[in-house]
């Protein structure tokens, strides 16, 4: 890979590379500035919740529409400008190697594809906007203050395009470039993901982007799709935003359970136990993705045979989802397995994968959905999927990749305390979210009334979200560090785990 | 991959066949039963704004952010919204249906017990969200 | 197997259960309405039964493989694959 810190180039070198490994890198340095900044607002909003505001006191942020801003620039910072990018990071560094390509199939347009990303984050990270990240009209049309809002509908219109054009050279690149001694029965199970996920976008984000832009002139006044006083309905944006962030949540989680693949197998030194099986399972979740959108509205006043259809069609998303959870223990059986960062952070991930999926059964169980929905419930389940499972394999991929970006090894001492501090801080915060959303607390709140169960609760949470903050703290240290100080790894085999690695090197890449 | 028999597997994805059947079965139960409407419900019109709640009796009461209703009747509550999306929630009695405008959605509870729960607001829907709070006061039979 | 076994016996008993319970919610009596408090947090506490059931043999499969197989167990031994470039 690019070992720059050794044979340092000029940064504008790598600014306007096209080969595959300086798109990685961009996309790889942007993602993680993103995690740090998506993190801090994370840490404002649990230090603003950590005491009920009483007479003046127990206040952190300034007033309701700043928190209700941090909120909304939080979530769309970490799903957009940090999951998303980093597993296009995975994919440019390692697909093109999986697959025997020289690079991506479309070069230039997986330049444009990165490029677009700082403008849109810049919109939305200057806009500020309010209206949490699904922009529910008719507030997102009438009452969201502009420009704001109309700055992050630009910012999303120009990532929805960003993810479209990297997805097109991603389908592109695995099915058309492989080598042609390669069946597409033997392309990697982390490729497999990506493949999958970029099919799921090309088919979901156009729904999304013709919604932006029915939102974009409903608040310009020139149509009223979407707002009720021209005659429009507010539920059909429901329909078409969760027509395509439903499948959107597994483009997110299934290049993280594809990281874990190529973890878990190397870890365990041993191959994948079913590599048919994941290969199926990547299939299947693909096609459920689209038949449980609907679960995100039950309580918008759904028919009885609407809310069983979209129950059964998420249930049909379980099997699936075990079925990957059953290919990485067996795989683990019979192994000898070394616990480097990497293992422990992909242990740790399909361990709270379990909890995650087991909320969501919960949710989408037609009458519990009342006692959950909209709670602080919600909140923790689905955190648990972003940051429990996602980040987590994201994370530990990051820590498998280190040695073939830098050259260097990390510290693994530091590797293991930064698991440990975000495993007990993740269970802490997002367990007790469950429970509080269980005594009613709504999500998205500024403030709220100081119930005992309560007050402890979201102190309890904030706690943990401390403890996450001083692990990401360790991490940047240690990423920082070791990127220029670390031990120097031996770049055949940096893990010592013996047979052969997908090598992203200088040596296998000559023309690099 | 290798020719290693694959049972276990396909048991395992019985089991979770199994599972997933039974909780789609009784959710399904428990949502009949809880969703339909007993007969001579009283109707109770709440209307939620930015930001507080507006309930109207069948004999014409308005109340504004509280709500006094008597125990061992049924009421049915017809929810609508004057501006943006709010969700009517009375968590104590698992009552939560979204007030969206232009449309009126119902859902019905029958009080048990005397006492008073909060009323709150389930669906962000702007600066004070937080504090779209009432109170439900549940009192004895007045007859 | 045994684990199986038990499994299905918590199963089993917690689908009676409910149907004792749904039947007393819903009260004999005329004029007597169906508490939805009843159905839907008997609902929550049996799929919790199951869910946490289930979640301690996942979980309680994934603390014995990770202590099992780790590398410094004693009982520790190399895969069939090592040394080969599989």
């Amino acid at each position: 890979m690019v070992l720059e810190l050794q044979k340092p180039r000029p940064i504008w070198q790598i600014m306007f590379s096209t080969h595959h490994t300086d798109i990685g890198l961009l996309y790889l340095i942007t993602s993680l500035a993103f995690l740090f900044l998506g993190g801090s607002l994370a840490l404002a909003i649990r230090i603003e919740l950590f005491f009920p505001n009483i007479e003046g006191t127990g206040q952190f942020i300034a007033d309701s529409m700043t928190f209700n801003r941090i909120f909304t620039v939080h979530g769309t910072t970490l799903i957009f400008l940090f999951i998303i990018p980093f597993a296009s990071a995975v994919g440019n560094y390692f697909v093109p190697i999986m697959v025997r390509y020289k690079d991506m199939a479309y070069p230039k347009l997986n330049a444009i594809a990165f490029w677009m990303i700082p403008p849109a984050a810049a919109l939305v990270w200057l806009g500020f906007a309010d209206f949490t990240w699904y922009a529910q009209p008719p507030y997102s049309i009438i009452s969201s203050p502009g420009p704001a809002a109309d700055m992050w509908i630009f910012g999303l219109k120009i990532l929805g395009i960003s993810s479209v054009l990297g997805a097109i050279n991603f389908v592109v690149t695995i099915l058309k470039c492989k080598h042609p001694d390669m069946s597409i029965g033997q392309v990697p199970l982390l490729a497999w993901s990506l493949l999958v996920t970029s099919v799921i976008i090309i088919v979901a984000i156009p729904t999304f982007a013709a919604a932006l832009l029915m939102l974009l002139t409903d608040r310009l006044g020139l149509s009223g799709f979407f707002n009720p006083a021209m005659g429009g309905d507010p539920i059909a944006y429901s329909h078409l935003f969760w027509f395509t962030f439903h499948p959107e949540v597994y483009v997110l989680v299934l290049p993280a359970i594809g990281m874990m693949y190529e973890i878990i197998p190397r870890f365990s030194r041993k191959p994948i136990y079913s590599y048919n099986s994941g290969v199926f399972a990547f299939v299947l979740l693909a096609l459920v993705s689209f038949s449980s959108w609907g679960h995100h509205m039950f309580a918008t006043g759904m028919s009885f045979t609407e809310k069983t259809v979209f129950m059964v069609g998420t249930l049909a998303a379980v099997p699936a989802s075990a079925m990957h959870v059953f290919n990485f223990i067996a795989t683990m059986w019979n192994g000898r397995i070394k616990f480097s960062s990497p293992m422990m952070w992909a242990v740790g991930g399909i361990a709270l994968f379990f909890a995650a999926g087991a909320g969501g059964v919960v949710n989408t169980a037609m009458p519990l959905d009342f006692a959950t929905h909209d709670s602080y419930w919600v909140v923790g389940h689905f955190h648990l999927f972003v940051m429990g499972t996602i980040a987590f394999a994201s994370i530990g991929f990051l820590y498998y990749m280190f040695p073939y970006v830098t050259g260097r090894m990390y510290n693994e001492a530091w590797g293991k305390a930064h698991f440990v501090l975000s495993f007990v801080g993740t269970i802490l915060v997002f367990f007790t979210q469950h429970v509080l959303g269980l005594y009613g607390m709504p999500r998205r709140v500024f403030d709220y009334p100081p119930i005992p169960e309560w007050i402890v609760m979201n102190q309890i949470a904030s706690v943990g979200a401390m403890i996450i903050g001083v692990s990401m703290v360790i991490f940047l240290a240690n990423m920082i560090y070791s990127s220029g100080k670390g031990e120097l790894a031996n770049t055949d085999d940096p893990f010592g785990l013996g047979g052969k690695y997908y090598y992203p090197f200088e040596a296998k890449n000559p023309h690099h | 991959m290798s020719g290693h028999s694959n049972w276990p597997e396909w048991i395992y994805i019985a089991v979770v066949v199994a599972l997933m059947t039974w909780v789609g079965a009784e959710a399904w139960n428990a949502e009949r039963l809880v969703e339909e409407v007993p007969e001579g419900a009283e109707v109770i019109k709440v209307t939620g704004q930015q930001w507080f709640w507006t309930f109207e009796h069948e004999d014409g009461t308005i109340e504004i952010g509280e709500l006094h209703v008597e125990v061992g009747k049924a009421y049915k509550f017809e929810i609508m919204s004057k501006d943006v999306i709010h969700s009517f929630n009375i968590h104590d009695y698992v009552v939560l249906m979204d007030a969206v405008p232009g449309r009126i959605n119902t859902v019905w509870f029958a009080p048990t017990d005397v006492g008073t729960h909060d009323i709150q607001c389930r669906e962000y829907c702007g600066l004070i969200h937080y504090n779209m709070r009432g109170t439900l006061y549940v009192e004895e039979p007045s007859s | 197997m045994k684990r199986m076994v038990g499994l299905f016996l918590v199963l089993s008993v917690l689908v009676v259960i409910p149907a004792l319970d749904l039947a007393f919610a819903q009260g004999d009596e005329p004029g007597e309405y169906l508490d939805r408090r009843v159905i839907i947090w008997n609902l929550f506490f049996r799929m919790m039964a199951v869910a946490f059931t289930v979640g301690a043999v996942v979980a309680g499969t994934m603390m014995w493989i990770v202590w099992r197989f780790r590398e410094s167990n004693p009982k520790a031994k190399p895969t069939a694959y090592e040394g080969t470039d599989w």
